[in-house]
């Protein structure tokens, strides 16, 4: 080991990066905006389920059972009638709604109330602040009924999912799409570079070749690839991992499609951007990472600070990825109108994204 | 402008910046001739033949292809142009990038004519990664003329081949002009300018001087091909 050829190559490593500012940039920026991002998400985020509260208590008691989840610090109340609750589910106003049944003080006299309890239910774990939050409403209720224990027998019931459904169905309806839009856009990406970089690009640029028909045979030719690869992990996450499903499988795939074709065209309208595999590269964590933590795979778009669900509410990947749940969740087929809301806005994003390629075409093929 | 010329540059300049890669240069290529364009590294060669083709665009001055103002996409389908590096898909096969150059400019029928050419039909199913750098470099040139082009533009073809094979070459150029071809080609290979009808040489982004080889050498005042050029250039320099 001679220390003097260790030390070239270390000076050599460095002395490369210095002249490429864009990878210095990453290396120190990108850190600092993907931890501000997590950071900024988890703790500004208002994590508190908003919940109604209808209380058909002919009695006295469902009145202290409702003023007391008024207080909780577990929940956000909202006092509705029984009727509407449902709609409000659907509509994403409400995460649960809580009915204190006509018999509620008769129940709590007789020993075992049966409060029941309405869940959306398409992300797991919110039932838990709400079934907490009502447990501890009864406590104060215990007060009022003397001499004798009360035992609590919810009637829970959900709108969408059930009670086997887990964290893996919720993930696994967005991460379908993710798994294909991000394998996609890497290998697009990477090969329309090649195309520059063996100086093919500039043979087809002096061909007859229109540049519009380059992107869109490279979009044809890629989303063959790219289908192809949609329907293995179809197949793989219903029949192997059995992700809950509740809607029709074309639908999914439909929606598969449309995100493996968004992904090939912002492949090769970035790799415009990039004048070497490992500058294209870097784009995964400038263009990935925000839109894996802001679309609402993990952290749903509704619970984050406001400024950063102005920023979901303009990436592709939002609305596909609340498409796919719409689908896959919530059984939403054609007739909804969400669903065709979040398939439309992917397919605009995929016609911008062939103009933009085409046009940057020719100027950056000098 | 004549349509006796096959390019027809008139007065082109083109910056990169502030570095002036083309100062007014005039150049005119009759049909069916093997023109030259000699120079040093860096001299604007490339720069020309890009321009010629469209790739580039002109600050100044006029650029006529086939009787068409350029950059214009359809004439490119009468144009073959050959880069400097052996532009090729690696993981395609010989006869599978052939097959995909004749298919952009609707030349399927040629692609055997030109395989036999360039010698490369019996290794039509060899992967190009396979080949060796004068293999390649025939396929390039196969890929440059499958579709039958009037206008041939060589950047450097005869770059880092043996002297074998640059005869071969040259034999492929002379026969293609007397089919009719025109062909402009690039060197800054002293002992390929003979083989020219015409030369302009070119340093610094102008045109030094423009002629026959003979009339070269009398510009330069030297029987020397390559001593009439240093000639010609230092003159340039000194003026």
């Amino acid at each position: 080991m001679s220390a003097r050829r260790i030390r070239a190559i270390t000076r050599r490593l460095l002395e490369g990066f210095r002249r490429d500012r864009r990878t210095l940039a990453l290396l120190f920026v990108a850190p600092i905006v993907i931890l501000g991002l997590l950071g900024y998400l988890l703790r500004g985020s208002s994590t508190v389920p908003s919940v109604g509260i209808a209380n058909e208590d002919t009695g006295p008691l469902g009145v202290i059972v409702a003023d007391a989840l008024r207080h909780s610090s577990h929940i956000k109340t909202t006092d509705i009638a029984s009727a509407d609750g449902d709609a409000s589910l659907k509509d994403g106003s409400l995460v649960a709604y809580i009915v204190l049944p006509s018999n509620f003080s008769q129940q709590a006299q007789s020993g075992t109330v049966a409060p029941e309890v309405h869940l959306e239910g398409s992300q797991p774990g919110e039932d838990a602040p709400v079934i907490q939050a009502l447990q501890q409403a009864l406590i104060s209720l215990a007060s009022q009924v003397a001499g004798r224990g009360i035992s609590f027998q919810p009637q829970v019931t959900y709108l969408y999912g059930g009670a086997t459904y887990d964290t893996l169905d919720y993930f696994g309806a967005a991460f379908i799409g993710l798994v294909v839009f991000f394998l996609v856009f890497v290998i697009t990406i990477v090969s329309f570079l090649n195309e520059r970089t063996q100086g093919t690009l500039e043979r087809l640029m002096a061909s007859p070749l229109r540049r519009g028909e380059i992107v869109v045979g490279y979009m044809l030719g890629f989303t063959v690839l790219a289908l192809v690869q949609s329907i293995e992990v179809l197949v793989f996450a219903l029949a192997v991992l059995r992700i809950h499903n509740q809607g029709n499988v074309l639908l999914i795939f439909g929606m598969e499609a449309l995100m493996a074709i968004a992904a090939v065209n912002l492949g090769i309208f970035l790799s415009m951007f990039a004048r070497s595999e490992f500058q294209a590269v870097q784009f995964i964590p400038l263009v990935v990472v925000p839109q894996v933590l802001l679309s609402g795979i993990i952290f749903p778009v509704s619970s984050e600070p406001a400024p950063l669900q102005w920023l979901s509410d303009v990436l592709p990947l939002t609305y596909a990825v609340n498409g796919m749940r719409d689908i896959m969740v919530k059984g939403a087929d054609l007739t909804a109108p969400s669903l065709l809301l979040d398939a439309g806005v992917v397919l605009g994003f995929v016609v911008v994204l062939i103009a933009a390629g085409t046009a940057t075409l020719r100027r950056r093929v000098a | 402008m004549s349509d006796a010329f096959a390019v027809d540059v008139d007065g082109v300049s083109r910056s990169f910046g502030t570095f002036k890669a083309l100062d007014g240069v005039t150049v005119r290529v009759r049909r069916g001739e093997i023109y030259g364009l000699l120079g040093p590294n860096g001299a604007g060669k490339s720069t020309l033949i890009r321009t010629i083709c469209g790739l580039l665009e002109a600050n100044a001055g006029t650029v006529t292809v086939l009787g068409t103002r350029m950059p214009n996409v359809p004439v490119l389908g009468h144009i073959g142009y050959m880069t400097q590096q052996a532009a090729l898909y690696p993981q395609l096969s010989v006869q599978e990038n052939i097959e995909f150059f004749a298919a952009i400019n609707g030349a399927e029928a040629g692609v055997r004519q030109a395989l036999d050419l360039v010698q490369l039909w019996e290794r039509r199913g060899s992967v190009v990664s396979t080949l060796s750098g004068g293999q390649r470099q025939r396929l390039s040139l196969a890929c440059a003329l499958v579709h039958h082009p009037d206008l041939l533009l060589l950047d450097e073809p005869t770059v880092g081949i043996d002297p074998q094979l640059r005869v071969q070459f040259w034999d492929y150029f002379r026969n293609l002009a007397a089919a009719g071809t025109t062909i402009v080609v690039s060197s800054h290979v002293m002992d390929e300018a003979d083989r020219c009808q015409r030369l302009g040489l070119i340093q610094y982004g102008r045109l030094l001087a423009e002629g026959t080889p003979t009339e070269i050498r009398q510009q330069g005042g030297s029987q020397n091909l390559e001593e009439a050029f240093l000639n010609l250039a230092g003159r340039r320099v000194e003026s």
